[in-house]
């Protein structure tokens, strides 16, 4: 057995968070991509105007300053919005950002501006008459988004998708900069105290590529569940 | 007070693309039972007569009235004209099926699964039932053996049966069909007709745009002709087919006979 | 220059009226920008250097040859930078005894082993794009090239070659833009680089939106003058792809 000089523990839990976090913030990332890629679709000006400014600062920004900056902005911007409230409504609200929040939050809007470009030209590649027929039986446009196009759209966003998770699940790494005791925090505050650098980095790395490994298993599987009624081969995806 | 034994009524209806006039005033009334049939060339505005029907297009201006229950509309900040009260129109369509020209049928859901959907999410029909009373539908078309098959693995006239199953598990008051022949081979186009004339002899209430004249002629009760948006003619098939007033009648029939 | 002056005089007015902005804190930021573009733009050439040849080994038929390269790019690709850059700073540091050696004239300057870890993780990235754009060469670009009778060397220098890197301009491109906003990791390791300069004068001051706010407008700058300059350089070189008009 490998001695970790007593790290095995606090590594494994910091490689349950970094999975917590990279999960959570795909979910906020899907939404917002979905999001923004309605907006970009959308015909009002507005909407898609806001939608085009996002993508285009996260494009222009690096991850780690977005994350600096909302780590340590977000709660001062936070205590000014939380006080004019208080002042013009009387209403009092705490509203507190720890490093999770500004991880999850960061992350979820930085790949919420990828996922709006995949998700964009997945919504395209649905056959409006498709739509139509739903509509056309009475489906309230939930039914609609949920019964037909979420499941065509799939087809066509999974491939971007799951190209977009995992550049997210390296960027979790960033949250051990703001303090997160993700599994390279835990490695690096391991390399200091004992000065075994390869010891707890290459572990870490390594669990890195076994996420990549499963995550890549279970994307084929998805892609398999999408492309149901496509073809018998299931090579049909891309087109 | 509103007549409601007339399943469908319209009366003046417009609408423009763009400033362009499609439909300048069209009016329709059918009683339970018709065989309504739209002809006209191509882009005299048929489609989209029937796409207003159900409001996948919003009519600029017109009355549309099912059952009795007239559809109310009001006017955005736009100035476009918007149903007033959505669950509405997602009522009244849920009472009028359509059955389009490229079937529509959704490519990730068996055969039974498309014809279950509608009446499983929109009438909120236990799953049990709606998948038996798929069955029975299918068995109608002929399509029994295909139920669990993907769209993909049918030919173009069996997802064109398939689709009119699908219709006609809403138990519509009215079917709309859209040129419902035309994206076939001609030997497919058959068994397609053949369905639809069975329907129709049931007495179901139908509006048909097509491009088959025989069938224009001996299944449906009334025939009305557009020409730019406008009704040109209309009447008896047997009177308008054998004998158009209309000089473009007569010329949109003569290539055919 | 009477006219210069009174146009700047608010300017340096609103200078002297705040602690952030002054001419202290400007010499900080650009010395950040210099760690920065210096950073970014020795790892993106010795990457290249690198990739070249690492991107034809990775195409070869001989699987040891092949194998190796896939690895090197698998583990790069695979793992965060940031713990790329952790194992070139601590993998040599730690080293016992190698801080009375020649070696830490180098190693104690945190900026080599950052440019050793960016160097290697911009090689990955970049020989695979290569090898992408290798591996589509046109059928009838080889087939003519074997009709004149071309080596294979001649025709990888001449034909093959060419035509990949003018294919692989845009994918390199947002490599390009990658390493400007991966570098940021760089403060880390106590580099001040811009974003390490954004977060001394957050500290400094306790002003997050005056700190990061400003370097993420630069960067922002950054971004879209190289993307401008790929974009030009596309036009420039892969002209000849668009269809004529
Ligand atoms: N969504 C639309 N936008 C703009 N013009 C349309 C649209 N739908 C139909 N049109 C126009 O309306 C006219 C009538 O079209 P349509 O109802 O499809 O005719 P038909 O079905 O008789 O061939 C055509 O000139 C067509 O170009
Ligand atoms: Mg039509």
């Amino acid at each position: 057995m490998l001695d970790l000089h007593g790290y095995g523990p606090r590594l494994l839990e910091g490689s349950l968070l970094t999975l917590e976090l990279a999960l959570l913030s795909l979910l906020l990332a899907v939404l917002l991509g979905l999001l923004s890629a309605s907006a970009k679709l959308s015909s009002s000006r507005i909407l898609r105007g806001i939608a085009h400014v996002y993508t285009l600062v996260i494009r222009g920004v690096p991850d780690l300053v977005l994350m600096l900056l909302l780590f340590y902005g977000g709660q001062i911007g936070i205590n000014m919005a939380t006080d004019w409230i208080y002042s013009e409504f009387d209403v009092d609200i705490f509203i507190n950002i720890n490093a999770f929040v500004a991880g999850v939050v960061t992350i979820g809007i930085i790949f919420g501006a990828y996922m709006s470009e995949t998700f964009r030209g997945a919504f395209l590649a649905v056959d409006e008459g498709l739509l139509e027929a739903g509509r056309a039986y009475g489906m309230r446009p939930w039914a609609v988004f949920r019964h037909i196009r979420f499941p065509l759209m799939m087809r066509h966003a999974l491939p971007g998708l799951g190209n977009n998770w995992m550049v997210l699940l390296k960027t979790t790494a960033l949250v051990s900069i703001i303090g997160l005791s993700d599994m390279v925090k835990v490695a690096a505050e391991a390399t200091k105290a004992t000065h075994e650098p390869f010891l707890f980095m290459i572990p870490v790395a390594l669990g890195y590529l076994l996420i990549a490994s499963v995550s890549e298993w279970c994307f084929m599987k998805l892609r398999q569940r999408f492309d149901i009624g496509f073809s018998s081969g299931g090579s049909s995806w891309n087109n | 007070m509103a007549d409601t034994s007339i399943p469908l009524e319209i009366n003046h209806l417009h609408k423009s693309f763009n400033g362009n006039p499609v439909l300048n005033g069209l009016s329709l009334k059918a009683q339970k039972g018709d065989v309504i049939t739209l002809i006209g060339a191509s882009g005299s505005g048929k489609s989209t007569f029937l796409r207003c029907m159900n409001l996948l297009e919003m009519p600029d201006q017109g009355e549309l009235i099912v059952h009795g229950e007239a559809i109310g509309f009001k006017v955005d900040r736009k100035g476009q004209r918007q149903p007033e009260d959505w669950k509405q129109v997602e009522r009244i369509r849920a009472r009028l099926s359509m059955v389009f020209q490229n079937f529509n049928l959704w490519p990730h859901m068996t055969l039974i699964e498309n014809v279950m959907a509608a009446p499983v999410h929109v009438l909120k029909m236990p799953k049990a039932q709606a998948r038996e009373k798929g069955m029975a539908l299918l068995k109608r078309v002929g399509l029994s053996e295909r139920a669990s098959y993907f769209p993909t693995q049918m030919s173009g006239g069996q997802q064109q049966r398939g689709a009119i199953a699908r219709a006609l598990a809403m138990d519509p008051e009215v079917m709309l069909f859209d040129e419902p022949t035309s994206a076939l081979d001609p030997e497919l186009v058959g068994d397609v007709l053949h369905v639809m004339h069975e329907l129709a002899d049931e007495g179901r209430t139908m509006i048909v745009v097509t491009h088959e004249m025989d069938f224009a002629r001996d299944v449906s009760n009334h025939v009305m002709f557009l020409h730019q948006g406008l009704i040109e003619e209309q009447g008896a098939p047997g009177d308008i087919l054998t004998s158009p007033r209309s000089e473009r009648l007569q010329q949109f029939l003569a290539p055919r006979y | 220059m009477e006219q210069l002056s009174t146009l700047w005089q608010p300017v340096l007015s609103w200078m002297n009226g705040n602690d952030i902005f002054t001419p202290n804190t400007f010499e900080m930021y650009w010395s950040g920008l210099v760690n920065t573009v210096h950073l970014v733009f020795v790892s993106l050439v010795i990457g290249l250097i690198i990739a070249v040849p690492l991107a034809i080994a990775r195409g070869s038929s001989n699987l040891w040859i092949r194998k190796p390269v896939w690895f090197f790019t698998y583990l790069f690709r695979g793992t965060p930078l940031l713990i790329q850059l952790y194992l070139a700073y601590y993998g040599f540091a730690f080293i016992p005894g190698i801080q009375d050696t020649w070696l830490w004239f180098f190693l104690e300057d945190p900026i080599y082993p950052a440019l050793l870890a960016f160097t290697l993780n911009t090689a990955a990235y970049t020989t695979e794009i290569f090898h992408g754009a290798i591996q589509s060469t046109p059928r009838g670009e080889i087939e003519a090239a074997r009709a004149y009778g071309m080596n294979r060397f001649t025709m990888l220098r001449r034909i093959v070659l060419p035509s990949a890197f003018r294919r692989a301009l845009p994918a390199y491109g947002n490599e390009v833009i990658f390493m400007l906003h991966a570098s940021a990791i760089a403060f880390v390791v106590s580099i001040t680089d811009l974003t390490g300069a954004a977060y001394y004068i957050y500290a400094r001051f306790y002003a997050p939106f005056a700190a990061f706010l400003f370097v993420a407008v630069l960067y922002m700058a950054l971004s879209f003058s190289i993307q401008g300059l790929f974009k030009y350089l596309e036009k420039r070189l892969l002209g000849h792809l668009k269809p004529q008009s």
